[in-house]
């Protein structure tokens, strides 16, 4: 199958995706389900990656920024300014593609395997709707979360080297991450952050739905939705930042 | 009664089915039968409304699938059991939610209503005891009567079973042909089966249509298969020696 064919696989996808559910009841179920699957357990690998980043930026701006002729508060300032602008949309979005997209794309990929898709499609559900637009609602809903929790803990992250480090002080790493802030950051960042989940989860979802044959083919197709979502996320990080800032 | 005329199917410029025509009857279990690689899943995938066909007419008692718009389809489809080859139960659910899923689905019925009806599916196919078991903790028999029970619940007219008795053991697939044939007979359902299991043929085929090569070779029941004069049904039918045997034995009259 070509690109071009793909595309228009993917499109007629989405098309049966986005309809009315056949039971607003069930899709309730479903949404709540996927919400604490991608959302709430999604939340220790952001804490823990966000900590860790938001540290290592703080160390390296340090010393690389360490001159008597540039103020001390723009450890803080950048800091900042990466976890908002870079990390916590688009490099999350990378790190979540490979957690929640792979998790999407075998789910369904199994179920495909194993006829539960036709099973679905024989009682008349339509299947796309019902298995799919459950997980591309809820990771859109959850990802604004997300984004403000990895910036938060991120920044805290920084906070602990100025802490227990004698590199910056607590009171300049302050100032910097509150120097000339401009709220829209954060708005252009969860905006970035909506696109990048519905390519995670829409494209992931492709994958597995249109798998063929059996468990090797599952975890191709769990591959290829990582390695295709990270690449259009990185597309798309191009054009929404151009488009957003400029 | 489903009719199926002339079709025709194909995959990729391959063609599978060649102008195949059958009356699958109401109340009956018509088995589509054939050697691996015939067709027959394709037929019964193309009358369940699965695969579409190239040319032909499938009736639904008079109305043409092929001619059906997705929802007049997905409407049809509420009418339709399907019983899979691997029983296709869905593992994140309970056997109990499992056959509920359909009333759940397209029922208006109180959450009461609906657990009085998938309970009363499951004492039908003997599974009470596995009511809140998931699909994983049961054995291949147990998944396939609590599948049965699924296609059941909401009273189909038409109900379609892929290889019923894969994976069973002989006793088991007795049990499940027996259950499917006592289910056909007492709520009146034109009950599609595709195997190649000659037990199911010889103990429940009321109505067999044997598929040869994309061609419907034979249609007839289990007391005719004996003397067909088909080459190709007699290699398939009685390439056992204990089926050359039975056979001898029934033109012996014995």
């Amino acid at each position: 199958m070509n690109a071009i064919e793909r595309v228009g696989d993917y499109s007629r996808l989405m098309w049966k995706t986005f309809s009315k559910p056949d039971s607003w009841k069930m899709f309730g179920k479903q949404y709540v389900r996927e919400l604490h699957k991608q959302g709430i357990n999604s939340l220790p690998i952001v804490c823990i990656i966000s900590v860790f980043i938001g540290a290592v930026i703080c160390i390296q701006m340090r010393i690389n920024t360490e001159s008597p002729f540039l103020p001390s508060q723009l450890t803080g300032y950048a800091t900042r300014e990466t976890m908002i602008l870079e990390f916590s949309s688009a490099i999350l979005c990378l790190i979540l593609a490979g957690k929640v997209g792979s998790n999407i794309a075998s789910e369904i990929g199994t179920m495909r395997i194993t006829e539960q898709i036709d099973a679905l499609d024989i009682m008349g559900v339509n299947s796309a709707n019902y298995l799919i637009l459950p997980k591309i609602l809820a990771f859109v809903t959850m990802i604004p979360c997300l984004v403000t929790f990895s910036i938060t803990t991120g920044l805290l992250g920084g906070f602990g080297v100025a802490l227990f480090t004698e590199m910056i002080t607590p009171m300049e790493y302050e100032q910097g991450i509150q120097y000339s802030f401009l709220p829209y950051s954060i708005q252009y960042s969860i905006e970035k952050s909506l696109v990048f989940a519905f390519i995670v989860t829409s494209i992931a979802s492709y994958y597995g739905y249109t798998v063929k044959g059996g468990a090797r083919e599952v975890g191709k197709a769990s591959t290829n939705a990582v390695v295709n979502s990270s690449v259009i996320i990185l597309l798309f990080d191009v054009m929404l930042t151009k488009l957003l800032l400029s | 009664m489903i009719e199926v005329k002339n079709v025709n199917k194909s995959f990729d410029g391959k063609q599978v089915l060649f102008d195949i025509s059958a009356n699958l009857l109401e109340g009956h279990a018509n088995l589509i039968i054939g050697q691996s690689g015939s067709g027959k899943t394709v037929l019964m995938k193309s009358v369940a409304g699965i695969h579409r066909i190239d040319s032909g007419e499938i009736l639904y008692d008079g109305r043409n699938i092929s001619q059906m718009k997705s929802n007049e389809l997905n409407l049809l489809r509420r009418e339709i059991g399907m019983l899979f080859q691997g029983s296709a139960l869905f593992d994140s659910l309970t056997v109990k939610d499992n056959v509920m899923f359909p009333l759940r689905m397209f029922s208006n019925k109180s959450e009461e209503e609906m657990e009085e009806r998938a309970r009363f599916c499951l004492e039908r196919v003997d599974l009470l005891r596995a009511l809140d078991l998931y699909p994983s903790e049961i054995s291949g028999g147990m998944q396939k009567r609590a599948a049965i029970a699924r296609a059941i619940v909401l009273n189909p007219k038409y109900l379609f079973c892929d290889e019923p008795n894969s994976g069973l053991d002989p006793k088991t697939s007795l049990l499940i042909d027996r259950l499917i044939l006592e289910i056909t007979h007492e709520y009146n359902i034109t009950t599609i089966i595709n195997t190649h299991d000659m037990n199911s043929v010889m103990e429940i085929g009321e109505n067999i249509v044997f598929i040869s090569k994309g061609h419907k070779s034979w249609q007839g029941n289990n007391t005719e298969i004996y003397d067909t004069g088909n080459e190709d049904l007699e290699n398939l039918i009685f390439a056992s020696d204990l089926y050359k045997k039975i056979k001898k034995a029934h033109q012996m009259g014995i």
